[in-house]
């Protein structure tokens, strides 16, 4: 069988990640990477059997991959991800999948319509916490959903001497919300589901001059149900990225991270074998190996679901371009809710 | 091959670092933010019979060594088995600026010297392509910088920089990496690794030898890619004068009682055990039960 021709656009921190992990796969050859650095693409033209390019255009017309993964700045995700389209390559496109609702919109409705394979890198739709989470709540396990909170954190931008580069301006995708609340709210929808109304938004300012390091806004549901989300890319108390997320519902309620679930139950659970009170779920109970590990299982199952889907063995995408857009409507009425009601 | 010991006190609960729970790495974290706590917690590994130590690093570990290279003649046979780089450092460094202005802070924030993009800028890329290794292994003395005068037995590359190579499958840096730690610190190189049966096999297609490697290893096949009968055939075929196998995550973060964990591990073909305690009674009930 012939193997599948990647191409990978964007050298940076994912680009150079997906890179190794998807090289691990049997069915895949890398063949082509695009980078406007020439520091990196005479690096991996010295060490790697790989076509590399300047620019995007070149990549297309020579390389002819089959599929890319998209991992520029999110400002390109747009106009890369819509020549792909055109040309008939499935595509990977690493989150925030565009800076605008309307670019996302339109990006859905192409590869429906050319019915392209698409997937966004929101990654914690394959980790193996998140993931056993999302079943226990298909299966009721809290009752009906009332209140939840969703939060991250990281150690990122310590420092104000560096808002350079694309990370300094909405316009290119920069900022807490496009870069780490994007992960948040997709969790809240693959969870819970997407909000019907935006309020209460908070943008802070810690480090960074133009864009914001912490944000909060409360999501409402017409439904009744409510939540809210607070992320903060500043803090320093914690070592590494850290997902938070707590479901209270009529059943009783979960906690999780990346480490584990606890769950306070009202009642026994005979499917799960789930006392009444606290029961704790350790990912070491839960985990599922992968066959090549970088940085999680959870990164290498993404890119291996974007093959199987390439190749037709997966019934349907995990994470579509609609999950991708989806969260830009929400990115964008947090932006609209802080500059309508936000400001004192 | 020099031999490995064969219990190695790791470092991970000093640290704040625990793969099962936030909050018991916190309670560590707070525990040992005096950093008397975590010389009491060596002193007990030494009565216990362990004479070697792992440390990541970190900026912790700088305080560490110093503590030992100041009382070098109290602890003449404590052999150190560091691991480089601190890899969120570089995470947040390269997120927040670029890989490339990540390595030139890295490299010469402390020095005079010009930068590397400086050198880039002046000399052309040429300087910076032609001299990857160079670059690669002077990253890794900086690193070093802080292990000075101890003695060292093997020098291990981080999980997340060995897998990442090993996904590019670029024998140069294994290689360049093995003999630079040869030859400039006369220690052994070592590689850590969540694949080791693939890591293994791609090493003896290099025809990389006298290596040690490092892996988690438990029953469960916790952070063991791609599962626990790949790990044990791995070891089992494996001639230790070849690759010398050193485990973690023995006990899979708690999730495996120790005599459990134990009873395991000391069936495999494997060379030694790091493990990572805090207690005087958990660090004798590990030694005592670990029989390799």
């Amino acid at each position: 069988m012939e193997k599948i021709k990647i191409g990978i656009i964007g050298a940076g921190r994912m680009g150079i990640t997906h890179y190794a992990i998807i090289n691990s796969h049997p069915d895949v050859q890398v063949e082509s990477i695009a980078d406007p650095s020439g520091l990196v693409t005479t690096m991996m033209n010295k060490y790697l059997p790989v076509k590399t390019f300047k620019d995007y255009n070149t990549l297309f017309s020579e390389a002819k991959p089959d599929a890319i993964l998209v991992c520029t700045p999110p400002a390109l995700h747009y106009p890369i991800a819509k020549k792909a389209a055109e040309l008939g390559i499935h595509a990977f496109v690493e989150k925030p999948f565009t800076t605008k609702y309307k670019e996302a919109s339109e990006l859905v409705a192409l590869y429906t319509q050319k019915g392209l394979v698409n997937q966004v890198g929101y990654v914690n739709r394959f980790n193996d916490v998140f993931v056993k989470m999302k079943e226990l709540l298909d299966n009721n396990i809290v009752g009906e959903i009332i209140r939840f909170k969703s939060e991250m954190f990281s150690c990122t931008i310590t420092r104000s001497d560096v808002s350079s580069g694309w990370r300094a301006t909405h316009e290119n995708g920069g900022g807490a919300v496009f870069e780490m609340a994007s992960h948040a709210i997709d969790l809240v929808h693959f969870l819970i589901g997407k909000p019907d109304k935006i309020t209460g938004s908070s943008l802070n300012h810690i480090y960074s001059k133009n864009v914001e390091d912490a944000v909060s806004a409360t999501f409402l549901y017409k439904t009744g149900k409510s939540g809210t989300i607070y992320i903060n890319w500043s803090d320093t108390s914690y070592r590494k990225p850290t997902n938070k997320i707590e479901i209270f519902g009529t059943g009783g309620r979960l906690l999780a991270d990346q480490h584990s679930i606890k769950i306070f139950l009202n009642k026994p659970n005979e499917q799960y074998q789930l006392r009444q009170g606290w029961n704790t779920l350790y990912i070491t109970s839960i985990f599922k190996s992968v066959p090549f590990y970088v940085r999680g299982n959870e990164f290498t199952r993404q890119l291996y679901h974007f093959i199987d889907c390439v190749e037709g063995k997966a019934p349907q995408n995990l994470c579509t371009f609609i999950d991708g857009a989806n969260a830009l409507e929400v990115i964008e009425n947090i932006f609209k809710d802080y500059e309508q009601n936000g400001r004192i | 091959m020099r031999p490995i010991d064969k219990i190695i006190l790791g470092d991970n609960q000093f640290f704040g670092i625990n793969h099962m729970s936030e909050e018991k790495a916190q309670q560590l974290a707070e525990k040992f933010y005096d950093i008397n706590n975590i010389f009491k917690v060596y002193q007990n590994a030494f009565d216990a019979g362990i004479r070697a130590i792992m440390l990541n690093s970190n900026d912790r570990a700088k305080d560490i060594c110093n503590h030992f290279r100041n009382n070098k003649s109290k602890y003449a046979d404590i052999s150190w088995y560091p691991s480089v780089p601190y890899p969120h450092k570089y995470a947040n460094l390269v997120a927040e600026k670029g890989i490339f202005p990540a390595v030139n802070e890295i490299l010469f924030k402390d020095n005079s010297t010009m930068g590397v993009l400086g050198m880039v800028a002046k000399g052309g890329m040429a300087v910076f392509t032609k001299d990857a290794m160079a670059m690669m292994k002077m990253l890794v003395d900086v690193e070093m910088k802080m292990f000075k005068e101890l003695d060292i037995k093997v020098v291990f590359l981080q999980n997340i920089i060995t897998d990442l190579i090993l996904g590019y499958g670029v024998k140069e840096v294994f290689y360049e990496y093995c003999e630079h730690i040869r030859k400039k610190y006369n220690a052994l190189p070592g590689l850590i690794t969540q694949n080791l049966p693939y890591l293994k096999a791609k090493l003896e297609e290099w025809d990389i030898k006298e290596v040690v490697i490092c892996s988690s290893f438990n029953k469960i096949g916790y952070l063991m890619s791609p599962d626990v009968e790949s790990y044990v055939q791995t070891a089992k075929k494996n001639n230790p004068a070849d690759y010398q196998l050193m485990v973690m995550s023995t006990m899979a973060s708690g999730a495996i009682p120790a005599k459990d964990a134990y009873d395991f591990i000391n069936q495999q073909n494997i060379q030694s055990v790091v493990f990572g305690a805090s207690s005087e009674r958990n660090i004798r009930e590990t030694v005592s039960l670990i029989k390799i």
